[in-house]
Formats: C-alpha cells, structure tokens, sequence
C-alpha cells in the first residue's frame, strides 16, 4: 500500500495535509495521534470510504476494516451480521445471539471476524482496544501478529503509545493532519503527539475522611469532595447505574458525563451554543475559552467537533453548574493525553469545591488515579468499598467474579 | 443557504414539470404556464382565492412542522383539522373566540390521543395518527348525516353557522400563529428542548429534558394548530361541515411544511407557493380541461425532488 502527497479538507479544516506512507507486506503500522489529528480520515481515505482532494493511493490487494464506532445491525444475531460479509461464525460459542445484546467487547470481536473473513491484504484497526479489556486487547494483538507472520499489513491507529509501542514494527505519528515523527520511544513519540506544548498532571490529593453522604445507592456512598470509582469488565451493569442514577437524581444539582458521548453526549445537529443552553445559562464563549475547546465559535455545529472536543463541551457544559454530584461515565475514552489531564484535572477541582463524584470507569489507571475508594462491579452487583491500595490486589479477581 | 436553494429547486422542479406535463393533454407549456399564474396571482379574485387556500395550508404545515421538528411523524393533521371543525362548530354558539379556542383543545387533544398509544404500547405515530384520520373522517360523515344534519335533512351536510370570520381575520390569526410558531421554536427554552428531542432523543435526557412530555407538548401544540385551522375554515370559508370538509389540507400540510424546510417563516412562503399552485390548478381545470388534482401532482413532485435532494446531501457528508 502506497499513498503519495494526500490531502483532504473539510470546509476551513485540513484533515490530512500532504501525507505520503506506505506499508509493506508483514509490517505493522503503528499509527498514533491526538483526537482530530487526521488518523480516522487518512485511513477511510486508503479503505476507499472518503476520496482525497489531492494525491494518488496505491493499493495492491483487499482491505479489512475494523471502524471505531461498531458498523453491526443491532437488529441482527452474531451469525447474521457475518453472514452479511460471507464470514463463518465457528469462534463464537452462541452464534444466535443479538448483537443488541452483546458487550462491547464482544462487538468488537465479530467486528474483527467480519474484517479478516475475506483474508485482506491489509487490515485497518481504528481504536480498536479503547473499548477492550487488557485479556481481549491481546488476543486482538495476537490476530495482527498472525496475520503479519503470514505476509499481510496491519495498521494500528492509537493514542496510547505504550501500546503501540508493544505491536508495531514501525510507528508514525500524525498531528494536526500531517506525519510528524516516524520512530523513536514512548516519550519521543508522546511529545511529537502534542507537539510544543507539555502538561504536568498535578500532584494528587487524597481525602480520606467522607463526610456526609450526597449519594446513596445501597452499598455505594460518596461524600462530599469525595471521588468514588466503580470499575468493571464493561457490560456488567455500568450503563445500568449510570441511567438509573440519571432517572432517580435531581437534574439541578447533578451532572451526568454520558458514556456514549456521540449518541447520548451531544445533539450534533445543534450549535455549541445550544447544546449549553440545552443544561445551562453560562456563556458559550467563556466555555469554549476555559475548556479549551478547538472550534470556529459558539455557532459551530457540535457534530463537527471532533471526539475529543465534543467530549470537553459535555464536561464543560455540566460542570460550569458547580453541581453537588457529578456522574462521569468513561469521561476519558478515546482522548489523547492532554485532554485526559485536561479532564482529570477538572474532575479533582470539582471535588475540591465539594462535589460528590462518580466516576464510571473501564480504565484502571484512571480510577488509581483519580479515586479515594472503589468498587469493583460485576454482574450487576457492587463489591464492598475497597481503598486504591486494597482494589490494586483485589481489582482483577473481583472483575473476573471471583470472590 | 444550501436547504433555502434545495427548497427553491424543489418549487421550480414543481412548476416546470407541471408546465411540461400539459404535452400530454395538447397544450403548450407556456400557455399552461400563464394559465397557473393569472388564475392564482392574475387578478384580485384569484389573489383572494390563493390568500385563502394558503391559511389552512399555513397552519397545517406548521402543525406538521412542529411535530417534526419534534421527532414525531405527525400525519394526522387532516383528522385533527375535522375534529377542529367539529368542535369549533359545537361551540359556534358560545361566540368566536370561545369556538376557535374550542377548535384548538380539540385538534390538541386528538393528537394527544396518538401520544398515549406511544407511551402506553410504544405504537408509533406514524400509523396512529394515520389511523386517526380515518376515525375523524368518519366521525364527520356519521355526524353530517345524523345528529348534526341540517335541519331541512336534504343534504348530508350541517346548517350554516351563526357566526363568521372575515379573511383579514383569518390572515391576521394565521400570521400571528406563525410568528409565535418561529419564536417558540427559536426564542424559547421549550422550543430549544423540543428540537433537542427531535434531533436526538437520547442526547435529550441526558441533558435532563424529560422527552416523553416533551413530545406530548409537541404534539398537542401541533394538534392545535390544525384544529384551529379547520375552525378557521368553518366560520372563515365554508360555514358548514360536509364530508369533504377537510379537503386534504392536512396531508398537504406535509408537503408545505416539508418545502419550508420545517422553518415557521419558510413554512408562510412555501402554504402561499401550494395555495397558489392550488388556486392556479382551478383556474386550469376551467380554462383547458386539465384536472385540478395536478396541484396535487406538484406536491408529489417537491416532495420527491427535496427527498432526492436531501439523500444527495447526505452522503457527501464524510
């Protein structure tokens, strides 16, 4: 696979600009970048998806694609959503269940059996482990390897760079649409993802005193300044909590960071304005401004935004309210390094003012991070309060459903 | 921009197609063309005849507009035009505004009737509403030839009401609701909640609007303002309910509504280009034979050409 001198706009936004790779035959790609830096429209540029204002690709054999967002009908079993592509579906146990029905880590694994069911000559993982657990990570990662021992080309696009790191036989960084750094360790690789500017996370302080409740849901407590984390194998019940907690809490005092920021997130077809007025009176500018986020102005259609900045307008649109509790599902999936701190950093300012935080999370080193005590949700059903200290021993066999 | 061009497009395709559609019949599309014109905004009579046909035409689409704008697929402004009638007719007696007033809570409350099977048995408006339309068309005929027939009990028709409106009277109300419909929509919290749930239900809650209300509001707001126009037409235009009574104007309501793009004002332009076309078609069925339901021909064809358009545009989006 050749691309030569690509370029693409969309209206005033370059999304690629002027970018030539190639990929040879056994090699993985590692391709790692910022939200917005291009690497999803480079890709549906090569898959043929999106034509190209300038540049010529070469592409000498099949593609597999394996989106970021899911591209299965709901509607549909296992069987029929592969049947729909000509795959077998021999690796799954039940075959006939609905893909309505699945974890996402179970859509991710027939996603990846509908791309290399055809054997292409070049498979495409956009994002694939943000929404993985460290177990069905590596057997993604296994598949790529196999298929690189056997003469195919992989690229895998990113924004954790360890993890790249780990698979790829080369690795290329993109910012602001174009190819910026080809090799070189983590720290080099992360400083080219952000460019000139470098961010600190600030030291953590831990309160250990809860104080009054704020949030009752049986066993599960936050106090005041407090940040509690329920972790989880996703799929075990964290929707759930999180659309119960949303029915049952005064809206006026709470704040909800939705999982799903695309769908449950965003009206994409309204401007950024409207979006905040939607929840708040506070002014669209000051929040565009405090939270940083990369837009033409408050008239800007939310759904132009990209993932990472549509996610900063939720979080600014809910937390400019200084609410008594805020409920953060997955508030860091998918965003690159700056913008996590960025977030981190909110959420601990939140509780300094002496909010109750909630926080949702697949992401273990978020909730070390972030959290004063964890539950650990399996089934449905919360595990007593564990310290960072005690859930850093326990996490992995009560995640499992060991007792 | 690009929805004000699409929807200018979709008239012009209109016009020049129903131009273009007298070959058939024998007639020079020129000839068919001047024909539409002078019978619609020629003289002060067919001018008066379009201003008319453009008020039911005007509050029927934004009633549809409203409820799609919502996310719901209101069709049943035609029944709620009836039941409008009806009631309006009823409480003829209590004096204008009380029948006007008595119109809308009718037209509201049959839409509304489609929002508890969706919230009762998830049974969507699409059918409901549809369904609707049929219970208040016969509903009418039933009361035209029984309880509500004229007094003579010649025809299958009521006897003329009391009281009337004058066509300044109905512009007058007709603009206002239109004015009101643009600044709920685009002034208001409510009407920013309303498009909220219409664009994205989910999105909605979250953001803590409480969405099954929110569409009951919608809807009973667009079932309002179809009631009321069937009022309006009552004391405005036909003084009497007959079976036709409601003559289509709810479902052309959909075509309106859709050519203004689901925009209030857009909406007033695109009722006066259908209650022009309207008017336009009668004149040709005098003048040249041709039948008058090429007006509805001309809704089919901008209701075609803005879907053609709309799909185009979608999937240049990346």
């Amino acid at each position: 696979m050749q691309l030569t001198n690509v370029t693409k706009s969309f209206g005033p936004t370059i999304a690629v600009d002027d970018v030539s790779l190639s990929v040879a035959p056994g090699e993985i790609l590692g391709l790692i970048g910022e939200n917005g830096a291009g690497k999803t429209t480079l890709m549906r540029i090569i898959a043929g998806e999106i034509e190209p204002d300038r540049g010529t690709i070469d592409v000498g054999g099949t593609i597999g694609f394996v989106h970021q967002h899911f591209m299965l009908v709901n509607e549909f079993t296992i069987a029929e959503n592969l049947a729909l592509v000509g795959a077998g579906d021999a690796r799954f146990e039940n075959s006939n269940r609905l893909v309505r029905d699945l974890s996402v880590g179970e859509k991710a694994a027939v996603e990846l059996m509908k791309a290399i069911a055809k054997e292409p000559d070049l498979l495409i993982l956009d994002e694939p482990t943000s929404v993985l657990t460290p177990n069905e990570a590596q057997k993604l990662f296994d598949t790529a390897r196999d298929l690189a021992s056997r003469g195919k080309s992989v690229i895998l696009i990113s924004h954790k760079v360890r993890e790249v790191l780990s698979i790829a036989t080369r690795t290329v960084v993109m910012r602001r649409g174009r190819i910026v750094r080809e090799g070189g360790g983590a720290e080099q690789l992360a400083r080219a993802m952000v460019g000139e500017r470098t961010h600190v996370a600030p030291p953590l302080r831990r309160r250990t005193t809860p104080a009054e409740s704020r949030l009752y849901v049986r066993n599960l407590s936050v106090g005041t300044g407090e940040i509690v984390a329920v972790i989880g194998v996703a799929g075990n019940g964290q929707a759930e909590l999180a659309t119960m907690l949303r029915d049952t809490l005064p809206r006026e005092t709470t704040a909800h960071i939705p999982e799903d920021r695309t769908r449950d997130g965003v009206i994409a077809e309204m401007s950024i304005a409207e979006n905040l007025a939607l929840v708040t009176n506070a002014s669209a500018e000051e929040l565009i401004a405090t939270f940083g986020i990369r837009a033409t102005g408050p008239r800007q259609r939310a759904g132009n935004l990209s993932g990472g900045n549509q996610q900063k307008l939720v979080l600014g649109r809910e937390l400019t309210r200084s609410p008594a509790i805020i409920i953060a599902a997955e508030p860091t999936r998918g965003l690159d390094i700056e913008s996590t701190a960025f977030v981190h950093e909110q959420l601990r300012a939140a509780a300094a003012r002496g909010a109750a935080i909630l926080l949702i999370t697949s992401d273990l080193d978020e909730a070390f991070t972030l959290a004063d005590g964890i539950h650990v949700i399996f089934r449905g059903t919360l595990s007593e309060r564990l310290t960072p200290a005690e859930a850093g021993t326990r996490a992995g066999q009560l995640m499992a459903g060991v007792r | 921009m690009r929805q004000i061009a699409a929807g200018a497009l979709a008239a012009i395709a209109a016009v020049v197609l129903l131009a273009l559609s007298g070959i058939a019949f024998g007639h020079a599309p020129g000839e068919l063309l001047s024909t539409l014109i002078s019978g619609s905004i020629g003289s002060s009579f067919a001018l008066h005849g379009t201003i008319v046909k453009s008020i039911p035409l005007l509050l029927t689409g934004l009633s549809v507009a409203i409820a799609f704008r919502a996310g719901v697929w209101n069709i049943g402004a035609e029944g709620q035009f009836i039941v409008g009638g009806l009631a309006c007719f009823l409480a003829a007696r209590f004096g204008l505004i009380s029948s006007l007033l008595a119109s809308m809570i009718a037209g509201a409350a049959w839409a509304l009737i489609a929002s508890l099977l969706r919230f009762w048995r998830n049974a969507p408006e699409v059918l409901t509403t549809i369904i609707l339309n049929f219970v208040g068309f016969h509903l009418l005929g039933y009361s035209v030839n029984g309880p509500l027939q004229e007094a003579r009990a010649q025809y299958p028709q009521t006897d003329a009401v009391a009281i009337s409106l004058s066509t300044s009277g109905e512009v007058v109300i007709a603009l206002s609701i239109c004015i009101a419909s643009w600044f709920l929509l685009y002034r208001t919290k409510e009407g920013l909640r309303l498009r909220a749930t219409g664009f994205n239900p989910f999105a909605a809650r979250w953001a803590g609007v409480h969405v099954n209300a929110q569409i009951a509001r919608a809807m009973a707001i667009s079932g309002g303002m179809a009631g009321l126009a069937g009022g309006i037409e009552l004391l405005g235009v036909t003084h009497r309910l007959f079976e036709r009574f409601a003559a289509g104007y709810g479902y052309s309501g959909i075509a309106v509504a859709l050519l203004g793009q689901l925009h209030p004002l857009a909406t007033l332009l695109s009722a006066v280009f259908f209650g022009a076309l309207t008017t336009g078609a009668g004149e040709l069925q005098r003048a040249s034979n041709i039948s008058a339901s090429v007006a509805t021909f001309g809704q089919a064809v901008v209701i075609l050409t803005l879907i053609g358009l709309s799909s185009r545009a979608k999937r240049g989006i990346p």
